[in-house]
């Protein structure tokens, strides 16, 4: 089971570590990619231990607030944070679409070189999570594994019908 | 993470992710997909009781996944789309969060090597 309550990401990128390492890092950067087609807003970026990352994600008229606490940061290497969902006041709070998402994920993400190409890595692990959290995360981490996919392609297809009898 | 308009309560998704974790209710879902059936009609392709299909429909119905009919007698069972969307559409967000932001990354890499590149032919 332990399989499932980590969530890794591997990504190879087409140019070099310095490179890769300045877009993640750069916050007018970092704001350009992070976040799938929304406005992103970096309200505080304090890369160092102890330091904050605090995101904001804009699509519509909805906002979803996120904060990163830096745990460890090694030049060019290697980044540690702490991630949770934040209210308008930063403050952590839980999942506001699940509320057993884990409050805290810890997140790993390291560069490595590969040739001239640079290897990403992400790594989301539960952190001093309950039993409900572990749970939750693991559910979600088993339905995006293959076992689940097939039963996930069954479900997207009856709703295409589902939609279709809709409209 | 996109909010289904219509429904008044929130779907609550933790309940919904776990009711799917089975895949006996999956495979009742994708029965009911094709219409609503009683529990003897959903029972029948599984060789499993009466008993242990109603338990399942139970969860399935407190996830708000399908509803019952109260005034018919057999009390057919039918899906209820819209949670399962908001389940599906929060599942699909997550698991592209990284991928759609990487291939941005990617862009931006192309265009920082372009403008190193102009760079350095000014030197």
């Amino acid at each position: 089971m332990s399989d499932v309550t980590e969530y890794i990401v591997d990504r190879l990128f087409d140019a070099p570590r310095a490179m890769v390492w300045r877009a993640w890092t750069d916050p007018e950067l970092l704001a350009r990619w992070y976040g799938p087609g929304v406005d992103t807003i970096i309200h505080k970026f304090d890369l160092k231990p102890g330091g904050e990352w605090l995101n904001e994600m804009k699509w519509g008229d909805k906002s979803d607030l996120s904060k990163a606490v830096f745990q460890e940061v090694v030049q060019e290497e290697k980044m540690v944070w702490h991630h949770s969902s934040t209210d308008a006041d930063w403050n952590i709070v839980s999942n506001p679409m699940m509320a057993d998402w884990p409050r805290v994920l810890l997140t790993v993400v390291t560069f490595e070189d590969a040739g001239s190409k640079t290897k990403v890595r992400l790594t989301w692990t539960p952190l001093d999570a309950s039993e409900a959290e572990v749970a939750c995360f693991a559910n979600v981490m088993g339905k995006m594994s293959k076992g689940w996919e097939s039963g996930f392609a069954i479900m997207d297809e009856m709703l295409v019908e589902m939609r279709a009898d809709k409209a | 993470m996109e909010q289904i308009g219509y429904t008044q309560v929130q779907p609550d998704l933790d309940a919904i992710f776990a009711a799917l974790a089975d895949p006996t209710r999956r495979a009742i879902l994708s029965r009911l997909a094709d219409g609503q059936a009683s529990v003897n009609e959903i029972a029948a392709p599984f060789e499993m009781s009466q008993p242990a299909v109603s338990k399942h429909l139970k969860v399935l119905e407190r996830a708000g996944l399908i509803e019952r009919d109260i005034v018919e007698q057999r009390r057919p069972a039918r899906l209820k789309a819209d949670n399962m969307a908001a389940a599906v559409d929060w599942l699909e967000e997550f698991r592209a969060f990284w991928g759609k932001s990487f291939d941005q990354l990617d862009n931006i890499l192309v265009h920082m090597k372009q403008t190193e590149a102009k760079d350095k032919g000014h030197e």
